[in-house]
């Protein structure tokens, strides 16, 4: 739909509210044509960061650009930004038509161009045939398409989501993701998505941003973010972690992880730091096995030994928490196989290769 | 900030200070530059020209000359600043230029001045604007600009005036001891002492008669309270000192309970036996505190109820349920329970009639008697021969700072405090009852309430139509006919007519300047804030004699000489009516959520735009109650009115105020229920009109 994808990109960027500091001095770029999500929790600034680059809140300091373009002192109604807001914002006094035609009437559009652009548009969102509606005739899901197709019917150099999907249920929210994320692909402008919830960040974006306290903490496509999480918070935040320390030892070619007296053989592993010493491990729940209770001790255990302190049914599988002696370890275990009592010794055989290694310290700006 | 373009919303088209420049010349041209002698309403030709600016003052040749500078501005792209600061230092020049000329002459300013100003103002806003105020704003800056202008003229500089007629002698010089001169001399204790008792009785009374109307509208299982629903427009549409007059009708002198108890009781008496001392004299005591009390109760009533009741319906049921649960009656319920979490409603009921209480004038006015309280003293030391300005600023000084001190309380302490938790979840759940015994003793009570309304209003209405109130009690049109009969220019019709025109004129002004007051401090953030803040706050504690007091001070020399104007008692309307669109307008956009705004500004509409399409449509219902309401304030206020009405520009009330004064209650009466009347009508065509659109919508939408 538009011509070429704009690149955005945020230069020494920060926001005070009064005293506070909402965006310290962040410098980014978002790809052109890509979906980027920001992700993290409520508080860390995300939303105020959206804002800066809608110009709906001036940057207390810093430049904004949109390609070549100098923004940062172009108000909101001049950006060229359509921003879906995470209650609709839909203008109750209007009907789906006019909402959507709104800012074409603004633009002085003639009416038969805003009828067809209009019609165009809520075709886009399967909307068609609404027209007459107003918004309180409309379900949560298709007010939120309604505002899909506000957002893009300017065909902005920007499209900014605000958490949209909060507010609709878990089961809808499936198919609105897809559909956001295909007519997004589908128009190439450079989207910005604002969400807290990981496995929508995840599904949506070709790349993410987690923030945490108004600064960036690590930037990548969603498979890095999982699998190579630069933090422990980011190895937290995304997916299921449990984050525990360890020592990291041995020579070249023999080399080991130990947690607690479990020793982990990580051999061959080539990404591991040089350096030995104390490290902390991001453990995901998916590669950690829960086995009975091996008979004999070994001299070097290869598995982590607790015992089961909660234990849930969750339908296709079990939650356990294990208590051991470096804390407590959630997992899973599919519901096909047998139940773990609680207060049951088991064993915990972690796979050395999926181990994610965090070292301890860890620098100010990770690289992307 | 940087060193890049900057680009306003609305970018300033030419248009936008080429049409100001042109307003300005063309006022200076052809509108009277300084005041008539007669007003605007009466001149002769020769008048108007002698009072335009170029034929009266050549000093003033300076200013079209100035502000035909500005006119290349309107093209000149200068890199963004530069035109900023020329527009504003310029326009801010010439508008000192002005204001200087007018003080250094002692002359008083005329219309064309008066839109001289204004053009100058705006400009200067537009100068602020690209200056980066209100980023770059020009219609919210504007906007700004006008408000703070608005509040510094109607209601910093009339404020001040009090100060400085205390704090200053008439010479100018500093006379610290003025006031406390005032405070300590002769019976100004008595007044402020008398002032005090009324208001905490009256605040008191009207607590307890609001929680017990409250209750039973709110939970009483009986048919009654469904007229409660509607008590509360009486007051309302009542001009103030009515319910006293009714109350003379009754219990006066002359009044019906007085006649019965000396048929009863007194000297001849029918249970007094042949030659047997009466028990009963014919007296005045409804004159003084009782009278007063009593008019204050039934007239402030309805407003802590509205407080109380509203807090009541937010009450979770299953607070209640959850109580009646653990084993607690009723009563028990009702007491560690429900009054407990009315509190902060008890309180603020409280706090405002103890403000409306010391700030009524027209009640004392009227049955006061020997009772003299703040506002009526105020009064009288203006009124009539006495004229001693400092006293009357004194008074009112005291009265506003009582009043600002209880407001302030009311704000600060229990404003905040709320136990209500209003959290858009519907909550499930059956109120609960009152308990038996209780519901049947306030049944009693409102019964007999009505009755005692009822027999008020029926004796205003039934007043009018009689020879002679308490004397003569023969049916007779004379009162009427007088008022009404002899030609639009003498009797009732010109009060009437101006009534209506002023307040005409005055709600729709007030409820824009309302409306916008409350956009503003709900949604922008700036320096200066704070002055609006402050000025919303004195527009609300003000009382209404204070308000007349410094009205006069302020408006009865140049620069600004408004007093005898119809235009001074628009502006007091206006001001007495504001806080009606303030505080609606608050309530309607705290209700609109600011992305709904967001979402039209990155439609590409400027806030002009957004205000135009989305905010004015969704505030409609609010604009046109706080329009009607402002109206039928502006056609019942008398406090501040009574100050500055003149003969040729006498009002309703202050008409029917004179009537009383000059003892023909009669007529008072019969216009006084043709007022009540009219506003009755006028309510009710209202609440249709709007009640068919709100069911239009709902029938459209569902």
């Amino acid at each position: 739909m538009s011509g070429t994808s704009l690149k955005i990109s945020l230069e020494k960027v920060s926001k005070l509210f009064g005293k506070v500091c909402a965006i310290n001095t962040v410098d980014i770029e978002f790809a052109p044509g890509a979906l980027t999500t920001l992700l993290g929790p409520s508080g860390c600034g995300k939303t105020t960061l959206l804002r800066l680059v809608s110009g709906l809140e001036p940057a207390t300091s810093g430049r904004i650009w949109f390609g070549d373009e100098e923004v940062t002192h172009l108000s909101a109604t001049r950006r060229d930004v359509g921003m879906v807001f995470q209650s609709y914002a839909l203008f109750p006094h209007m009907t789906v038509a006019q909402n959507v035609g709104y800012g074409l009437k603004i633009l002085n559009a003639a009416a038969a161009d805003i009828a067809a652009r209009v019609k165009e548009a809520l075709e886009m969102v399967a909307m068609d045939g609404f027209q007459r509606r107003f918004p309180n005739e409309l379900s949560g899901g298709q007010q939120q398409r309604v505002a899909v197709a506000r957002a893009m019917v300017l065909r902005p150099k920007v499209l900014l989501f605000d958490e949209p999907l909060s507010n609709i249920d878990s089961k809808l929210r499936r198919s609105m993701r897809e559909d956001i994320r295909r007519l997004q692909q589908a128009s190439g402008i450079t989207a910005i998505y604002v969400t807290h919830d990981q496995a929508e960040a995840l599904a949506v974006s070709d790349e993410i941003i987690i923030m945490r306290q108004g600064a960036i903490e690590q930037k990548g496509p969603p498979q890095s973010l999982y699998h190579r999480p630069a933090t422990a918070f980011v190895a937290n935040f995304i997916g299921e972690s449990n984050v525990v320390a360890a020592e990291l030892g041995g020579q070249s070619g023999e080399r080991w992880l130990a947690i607690g007296e479990t020793y982990l053989d990580v051999s061959h592993r080539a990404d591991l730091p040089v350096e030995n010493g104390p490290v902390q491990l991001s453990l995901r729940p998916e590669f950690i096995e829960i086995v009975s209770k091996e008979a004999a001790d070994e001299s070097r255990r290869t598995a982590l030994a607790g015992t089961i302190v909660q234990s849930a049914y969750m339908g296709a599988v079990y939650e356990y928490a294990i208590q051991t002696p470096v804390g407590r370890i959630f997992t899973r275990a599919p519901a096909t196989g047998t139940r773990f009592q609680r207060h049951q010794p088991v064993d915990l055989r972690i796979q050395p290769d999926e181990v994610i290694v965090i070292p301890e310290s860890v620098p100010d700006s990770p690289a992307a | 900030m940087m060193d890049t373009d900057w680009r306003a919303p609305g970018e300033i088209g030419p248009w936008v200070i080429l049409s100001w420049v042109l307003i300005a010349l063309g006022a200076y041209g052809g509108l009277p530059w300084v005041a008539l002698e007669y007003g605007l309403g009466d001149f002769t030709p020769d008048e108007w020209l002698s009072a335009l600016g170029w034929h009266h003052h050549r000093a003033t040749f300076a200013l079209p000359l100035t502000i035909a500078l500005l006119t290349p501005l309107a093209w000149g792209r200068a890199s963004g600043r530069l035109r900023g600061w020329l527009l504003t230092l310029s326009s801010g020049l010439i508008l000192i230029g002005v204001l200087t000329f007018f003080l250094a002459t002692r002359g008083a300013m005329g219309l064309g001045a008066g839109v001289v100003v204004l053009c100058l103002t705006a400009l200067l806003a537009v100068g602020f604007s690209e200056l980066g105020f209100q980023r770059g704003d020009c219609f919210i800056a504007g906007a700004v600009i006008f408000v703070v202008t608005l509040v510094v003229v109607f209601i910093f500089f009339p404020v001040w005036q009090i100060f400085r007629h205390v704090l200053m002698d008439k010479a100018g010089a500093l006379a610290p001891f003025t006031f406390f001169r005032i405070i300590t001399s002769f019976g100004v204790g008595r007044v402020i002492g008398n002032t005090l008792l009324l208001a905490v009785s009256v605040a008191t009374a009207t607590t307890i008669c609001g929680l017990i109307f409250a209750l039973y509208a709110v939970r009483a299982t009986t048919r009654l309270r469904y007229l409660i629903r509607i008590f509360y427009i009486l007051p309302i549409i009542t001009p103030p000192f009515v319910v006293g007059m009714s109350l003379i009708l009754l219990f006066g002198r002359a009044g019906m309970v007085n006649d019965a108890l000396v048929f009863l009781f007194g000297p001849q008496g029918l249970f007094i036996p042949e030659g047997g001392a009466p028990l009963f004299e014919r007296s005045g005591y409804i004159y003084g505190f009782t009278g007063i009390f009593l008019a204050q109760v039934l007239s402030l009533t309805p407003v802590s109820y509205m407080v109380i009741s509203g807090m009541l319906a937010s009450v979770n049921p299953a607070m209640e349920e959850a109580s009646l649960t653990m084993r607690a009656g009723r009563w028990e319920t009702l007491w560690h329970v429900t009054l407990p979490l009315l509190r902060p409603g008890i309180a603020n009921a409280f706090l405002l009639n103890l403000i409306s209480s010391a700030a009524d004038f027209g009640n004392p006015l009227v049955l006061g008697g020997e009772y003299d309280v703040l506002s009526t003293e105020i009064y009288f030391s203006i009124a009539g021969a006495q004229l001693d300005f400092a006293k009357a600023a004194g008074l009112g000084l005291v009265l506003l700072t009582l009043s600002l001190t209880v407001f302030y309380i009311q704000k600060r302490w229990v404003g905040e405090r709320s136990y209500v938790t209003v959290t858009g979840v519907e909550t499930a759940g059956n109120v609960t009852p009152l308990p038996k015994g209780l519901q049947r003793s306030m049944t009693l009570f409102v019964g007999v309430w009505f009755l005692l309304v009822g027999v008020l209003y029926v004796s205003i209405f039934l007043g009018g139509f009689v020879k002679q109130w308490g004397a003569d009690y023969t049916l007779t049109l004379a009162h009427h006919l007088e008022l009404w009969s002899k030609g639009f220019s003498s009797g009732a019709w010109p009060s009437f007519i101006h009534s209506l025109l002023y307040a005409l004129v005055a709600a729709p002004l007030t409820t824009l300047v309302g409306v916008l007051v409350a956009y503003i401090l709900t949604r922008k953030q700036f320096l200066g804030r704070g002055i609006i803040d402050f000025g919303t706050v004195l527009i609300f504690a003000i009382p209404g004699t204070v308000t007349g007091v410094a009205y006069i001070l302020a408006f009865n020399t140049p620069p600004i000489e408004l007093t005898g104007t119809a235009a001074i008692l628009i502006i007091t309307m206006a001001i007495r009516a504001m806080p009606v669109g303030i505080r609606g307008g608050m309530s309607a956009l705290s209700q609109i959520s600011t992305s709904l705004e967001e979402a039209s500004l990155l439609q590409r509409a400027g806030s002009r735009k957004t205000i135009r399409f989305v905010l004015l449509p969704l505030l409609k219902p609010t604009i046109i109650s706080s329009m009607a309401y402002s109206f039928i304030r502006a056609m019942t206020t008398v406090s501040a009115v009574i100050f500055l009405a003149t003969a040729g520009t006498d009002v309703a009330t202050t008409y029917i105020l004179s009537r009383v004064e000059s003892g023909d209650t009669g007529v008072a009466v019969a216009y006084g229920s043709v007022l009540i009347l009219t506003m009755l009508i006028f309510t009710l065509l209202v609440q249709l009109v709007t009640g068919r659109a709100r069911t239009e919508r709902q029938t459209r939408t569902h």
